[in-house]
């Protein structure tokens, strides 16, 4: 029989794996499009490689979060490590979802121009990076220790915003959206 | 469409082990009857018995809608490598409408803290023994029969899941009270739970009562008594010491009166850490948002490059070749 705990790990896997290749590949296509370390001639390679598994970890994380709330202990969020772990994961997920849309409207001319590969790159990167921080709080969660542990990092405090401001941050963020979907159309 | 259909129908078959599972995790403390001691694992007929010894300890006698208190002992403990042991409370062994409440016995507390006739406990490896209290009201007047059983996992989790039951019911005659009975009130509640580093002012409500001693001790502990003071007339308090750990508190009271002395069962009072909250409406909205906030920040982000920036289209040649 399969618990949700397992599943757990298997999507995590999926999860963060998609993640982490796609962060390696976002810094070869930065490489590659910057003309260092002699990538040039993998830049395409790169890219897609690093969209592909941006898209899949994207595609795996909803799983990822049905299998973790069901595994964990406890009724509903009854620790800072949880509300921490779906900061960052939902930070991540913006992210990823902006990068990925902004490649899917600028096309591969994105790596052409100093700004937008510069970008780009640190874009993918930093998606990447929240959700492998996120997966260590995960072992911190459930084993007592990461990788992590050695940065000191303040497990127990949580930035939380009062429902006001998070709504009016949530208005800024849809009338960003509106206005440049405008703009650009 | 088509392709739809077919991503659906993936996440459906992804989620659908997870509905049919076995719970080796545990299901929780609940209201379950014995046959949930089979059901839980699939089949029941896959059950094998469990080599551990279950026995059920409590007083013969109990009064009509008074307390009385039944312990499960276990020993030879056998369990999964997380120790994990499910305890039950029933009333018969039928497999159905076997919880105490179906003969009308109300759970007071467990002393695991909860209400139910169901308990999951971890057991550490040495442990080879250990008891689970209940504390009953007492139905309506008549013979009454309880039962215990327990169902646990191997070690390796490879075995089938295994289940042991009381070998006798402990049979309980539930007799009227006496006129004079000393005696708790028949709606007194014994508190059961408190949080860590908090003394605790008991209350101990009694009928036909003139005088009460308590007497409390650490689970298992020596007994030591406690200072009782009359606050009202049947009304009788007392002070627990904070604990500094989670820990169980056992207390109970002896009652003189004009009737025979009686002396109530042991109540358990457990200390738990206090849990951390979070407004989860605050967390949901912020965590919304902050998907949103980064979305759009970083599409404005690089809308500022396309705008201010000739769009140059890249052939495949110089894409592919890394004529940049």
């Amino acid at each position: 029989m399969v618990t949700s705990n397992t599943l757990h790990v298997v999507s995590t896997e999926l999860t963060v794996g998609s993640f982490a290749m796609a962060g390696a590949a976002f810094l070869f296509a930065g490489l590659a499009s910057h003309g260092l370390v002699r990538l040039e001639r993998h830049l395409n390679l790169f890219d897609q490689v690093a969209h592909f598994a941006l898209a899949f970890g994207l595609l795996a994380m909803p799983m990822a979060i049905a299998t973790g709330i069901a595994s964990s202990p406890g009724d509903g969020i009854d620790h800072p490590l949880l509300v921490n772990k779906m900061f960052l994961s939902c930070a991540s997920l913006g992210l990823a979802l902006g990068v990925l849309n902004v490649r899917r409207r600028q096309g591969s001319s994105i790596w052409a121009e100093e700004w937008g590969k510069r970008w780009q790159m640190l874009g993918g990167m930093a998606a990447s990076g929240l959700i492998l921080t996120t997966a260590s709080f995960g072992g911190t969660f459930s084993r007592g220790e990461s990788l992590l542990d050695m940065l000191h990092l303040p497990y127990d405090f949580v930035p939380l915003m009062p429902l006001w401001l998070s709504g009016l941050v949530l208005l800024v963020g849809l009338a960003n959206m509106v206005t440049g979907r405008k703009a650009s159309s | 469409m088509r392709g739809n259909f077919w991503v659906f129908l993936v996440i459906v078959l992804l989620f659908a082990p997870s509905l049919g599972s076995a719970n080796p995790s545990g299901v929780g403390e609940g209201a379950f009857d014995a046959q949930c001691g089979g059901a839980c694992h699939g089949d029941a007929d896959m059950n094998r018995s469990s080599a551990s010894t279950v026995t059920l300890l409590g007083e013969a006698v109990a009064y009509e809608g008074l307390l009385t208190s039944v312990t499960v002992s276990i020993e030879n403990i056998e369990t999964t490598q997380q120790g994990l042991l499910g305890v039950f409370l029933l009333s018969s062994l039928a497999g159905a409408g076997d919880l105490p409440s179906d003969d009308g016995w109300v759970i007071i507390s467990n002393s695991e803290g909860g209400t139910d006739n169901y308990v999951e406990i971890t057991v550490s490896p040495s442990q080879e023994q250990r008891n689970i209290t209940w504390t009953l009201r007492a139905p309506s007047i008549g013979q009454y029969n309880l039962y215990a059983a327990i169902h646990h996992g191997t070690e390796d989790g490879s075995e089938a899941p295994f289940f042991g039951q009381s070998i006798t019911p402990m049979v309980v005659d539930v007799l009227v009270v006496p006129e004079d009975l000393p005696r708790l009130t028949s709606d007194y509640v014994p508190t059961t739970q408190r949080m860590l580093g908090e003394a605790t002012k008991m209350n101990v409500e009694t009928t036909f009562v003139e005088s009460v001693e308590v007497e409390w001790r650490i689970a298992g502990g020596e007994g030591q008594s406690a200072q009782v003071t009359e606050l009202a007339d049947g009304t009788w308090g007392f002070d627990l010491p904070a604990s500094l750990q989670p820990s169980v508190i056992e207390w109970r009271a002896h009652l003189e009166g004009e009737g025979p002395s009686q002396t109530t069962p042991w109540f358990q009072l457990r200390s738990k850490e206090a849990s951390w909250t979070v407004d989860e409406t605050a967390a949901y909205a912020q965590s919304f948002a902050l998907i949103i906030v980064f979305m759009a920040g970083f599409m404005a982000l690089q809308q500022r490059r396309a705008d201010e920036v000739m769009k140059t289209e890249l052939s495949d040649h110089e894409f592919d070749g890394g004529e940049l």
